[in-house]
């Protein structure tokens, strides 16, 4: 369903200068979408128009079908739904304490006292910053006052969320939270629709990127898609993504196959994977397109875990008696991740499952999980980029565990639940603590050299 | 309140000429911050304004030395023990007014009153005198400076600014005055780093190596500011715009029961203070 549309839509600004031109766009709802472009390409002026502060010059804008007046009666409405957060957050953040702050818009809503407090409440534990409201905004560090803005938009409850340039001025880590908790809203439903030109950012994250030069949008399309486009590129002057660079350099090279853009590292590392071939004695008998268990290797033979099983089908039968095989591998003593689900949390549990689960990579997603870890002292290997980073050390054939509550969980396991499934690599992941069970504790009963908790 | 406002601008531009700059600059050195940290803050603001109130009054009307002395320690106490105001910053706050005081104390213990002399020797070639009449009211004035000292650098202390628009709102002013002085009070902040960053920026660029230069720099500095804060104003109205802004910002406040122990101890204050002043009303410490 489209949420946001715009028809012909021109902006000029007082002085002449035409901000935005010809812009006709539809966005989904539920998407997690990026404009892409320089600076100075219109993508501010074109957020100030999608949520009803600026009134085009011509054109017009639709929320779900419906499109914008610009009485005060209908610019609330529109503005309760379309959230904005600006670039810099000391633009945005102008009452004298954090509570103040994130209270105004609930306030401005016509909610009673306590329907505000409770949003506030609920807003500011969101971005786990409910320890600082009291303070004055000088007080606090870019990524808080960014988390204290995003806080003041989600207490209104908004369906769509405009970020305008949202990792600008942050830390690696305060990006890195940020985008978690964009994640975790889309994941309730959502909109997101941010401004970028970090291209990285925009391929990895997004579900839909708009090219944006000179006031006109120039491509959208799956990320996949737009950043395929060299030429396209070009004319907005960005470049590719580092991911996509490398793999089409390691692709010339004949080192890479898959033919699907990987986003992230261990979508690449995945690609790097040439069919596997040998040269074993074989026993007079075999035939070419024969199956062969040639048992389990370890060591330099065993590439994908510590242990392996491997078959061999046999494409070529030399005339000395060697063959050249294609090997299947499967890992006997895979790696695995286990999420754990902090809001249910107890302390001992945890210690059971790092022990008796030989979990050697712990990593934390979310701040409530990360405050939870720090308090009562649980060591966290990773702390950003949890997923990726996971999946890689499973991929090595360890045993890692998630910390995360909420929607986090689930976000977490769908993706790396895909993962395993594009990429045909087995290893277990599940959910310790939640009703439905666990697969991982499941799978114990199959294969005995699984983990045991 | 306006007080304290202004001692905390006047320590905020003290501060900005005597401290060397250190990049994003540290904001400890504002009064304004130790009132933030201190553990007073969470008390309750009513309380805290009628027993400076109570001090401001009795120190006044005392016409012992005595009943101000001991305002004065107990209000210096409560900052320091209670309000966790560092000691150091405490006595260096009370020595700049305390100069005044004690040059115009001096003048009054020498060159006024009658009686029986007190000390008296020759200063080139000149008598000086100080008598039993003005040595009493040298003395009652010092107590009364100290202890009305003491009693508004408690409240700045254990009071930051945000607490107090509170205190404005239930004193009836009209509601844009509130708003402004919240907006005020959000953006001195940003401004003060703006002017810092656009000072270090003309600082490295050799902007104040000579005293022309200097006031060329600072009157740049001054028009970028002006600018800066009109443009400021524009994206203020575009933030409150887009999350609803109807012309009203609505006021929270924290409710803040006084305890029994806080009543307690202000009661025995109280007391304690009114029998001083009774008792010490016709004595003499001559």
């Amino acid at each position: 369903m489209i949420i946001l549309e715009t028809r012909d839509l021109k902006y000029t600004y007082p002085d002449g200068t035409v901000a935005v031109q010809n812009l006709n766009l539809e966005i989904k709802n539920g998407k997690k979408v990026a404009f892409v472009g320089q600076n100075g390409s219109g993508k501010s002026t074109l957020f100030l128009l999608l949520n009803g502060t600026l009134k085009p010059s011509q054109g017009e804008v639709f929320f779900h079908g419906v499109p914008f007046k610009y009485d005060s009666k209908s610019l609330r409405d529109i503005r309760k739904s379309v959230g904005i957060v600006f670039q810099n957050s000391d633009d945005q953040i102008f009452a004298p304490t954090v509570y103040q702050d994130v209270a105004f818009g609930p306030a401005n809503l016509g909610y009673s006292k306590e329907r505000v407090d409770t949003c506030v409440q609920q807003a500011l534990e969101y971005v786990g910053l409910s320890r600082l409201k009291d303070k004055p905004p000088h007080h606090l560090s870019g990524g808080q006052k960014k988390r204290v803005a995003i806080a003041g938009i989600m207490a209104m409850e908004p369906e769509v969320i405009i970020l305008d340039e949202p990792l600008s001025n942050l830390d690696p880590a305060g990006a890195d939270e940020i985008m978690e908790l964009l994640n975790e809203f889309n994941h309730f439903g959502s909109t997101i629709i941010i401004s970028t030109h970090d291209v990285d950012l925009a391929y990895r994250w997004s579900d839909y990127v708009f090219l944006l030069s000179n006031s006109k949008i120039i491509g959208q399309g799956t990320p996949a898609d737009v950043f395929k486009n060299t030429e396209l590129l070009k004319k907005t002057g960005l470049r590719q993504p580092t991911t996509l660079e490398i793999y089409h350099e390691i692709e010339r090279r004949g080192l890479a196959s898959g033919g699907n853009s990987p986003k992230t590292i261990p979508e690449l590392v995945n690609t790097l994977k040439p069919i596997d071939l040998m040269w074993v004695d074989v026993p007079p008998r075999v035939r070419e397109g024969d199956s062969l268990n040639l048992g389990v290797m370890y060591g330099q033979y065993a590439t994908q875990s510590p242990y392996e099983a491997i078959n061999a089908t046999v494409l070529h039968i030399h005339a000395d008696g060697r063959a050249i095989v294609e090997l299947k591998r499967k890992g006997i003593k895979a790696g695995g991740v286990l999420i754990y689900d902090t809001d249910s949390y107890s302390l001992p549990e945890i210690k059971q499952i790092l022990k008796e689960g030989e979990i050697v990579f712990v990593g934390a997603m979310g701040k409530k999980s990360k405050i939870l870890a720090e308090q009562d002292g649980v060591r966290l290997d990773v702390s950003s980029g949890v997923i990726d980073k996971t999946i890689l050390m499973a991929l090595c054939g360890k045993r890692c565990l998630i910390l995360t509550a909420g929607g986090m969980v689930d976000h977490a396991f769908k993706r790396i639940k895909e993962y395993v499934e594009t990429s045909g690599i087995e290893f277990t992941v599940g959910v310790v603590n939640r009703e439905e069970g666990c697969q991982w504790l499941e799978e114990i009963k199959d294969n005995p050299e699984t983990l045991k908790i | 309140m306006g007080g304290k406002f202004l001692s905390s601008v006047f320590y905020l531009t003290f501060n900005f000429n005597f401290q060397p700059f250190i990049c994003g600059f540290s904001m400890t050195n504002i009064l304004d911050d130790y009132a933030l940290m201190s553990p007073l803050r969470h008390r309750n603001n009513w309380l805290k304004l009628v027993i400076v109130l109570f001090g401001l009054l009795a120190g006044v009307s005392a016409t012992s030395p005595i009943p101000p002395f001991f305002i004065a320690f107990c209000m210096s106490f409560a900052a320091i023990a209670l309000g966790k105001a560092p000691m150091k910053l405490y006595l260096k706050l009370l020595l700049a007014p305390m100069g005044f005081a004690i040059a115009g104390v001096l003048i009054i213990a020498f060159f006024s009153g009658s009686g029986p002399e007190l000390l008296s020797f020759k200063f080139l070639g000149y008598p000086l005198s100080i008598r039993a009449d003005g040595f009493e009211l040298a003395s009652l004035v010092l107590a009364r400076s100290i202890s009305g000292m003491c009693c508004l650098y408690f409240l700045a202390l254990t009071t930051p600014m945000i607490e107090l628009f509170a205190v404005l709102k239930a004193s009836k002013l009209p509601e844009s005055v509130i708003e402004l002085s919240m907006l005020i009070y959000r953006y001195i902040f940003v401004f003060l780093d703006m002017a810092l960053s656009i000072r270090y920026a003309q600082t490295v660029r050799l902007g104040y190596s000579s005293f022309s230069r200097s006031l060329r720099s600072l009157g740049m500095l001054g028009s970028t500011l002006f600018v800066r804060s009109w443009e400021q104003g524009d994206k203020l109205f575009l933030a409150m715009n887009s999350r609803c802004y109807d012309g009203k910002m609505t006021l929270f406040e924290v409710k803040r029961p006084v305890g029994a122990s806080e009543l307690l101890l202000t009661s025995a204050y109280f007391l304690l203070t009114l029998a001083l002043l009774y008792l010490t009303k016709n004595a003499s410490i001559v």
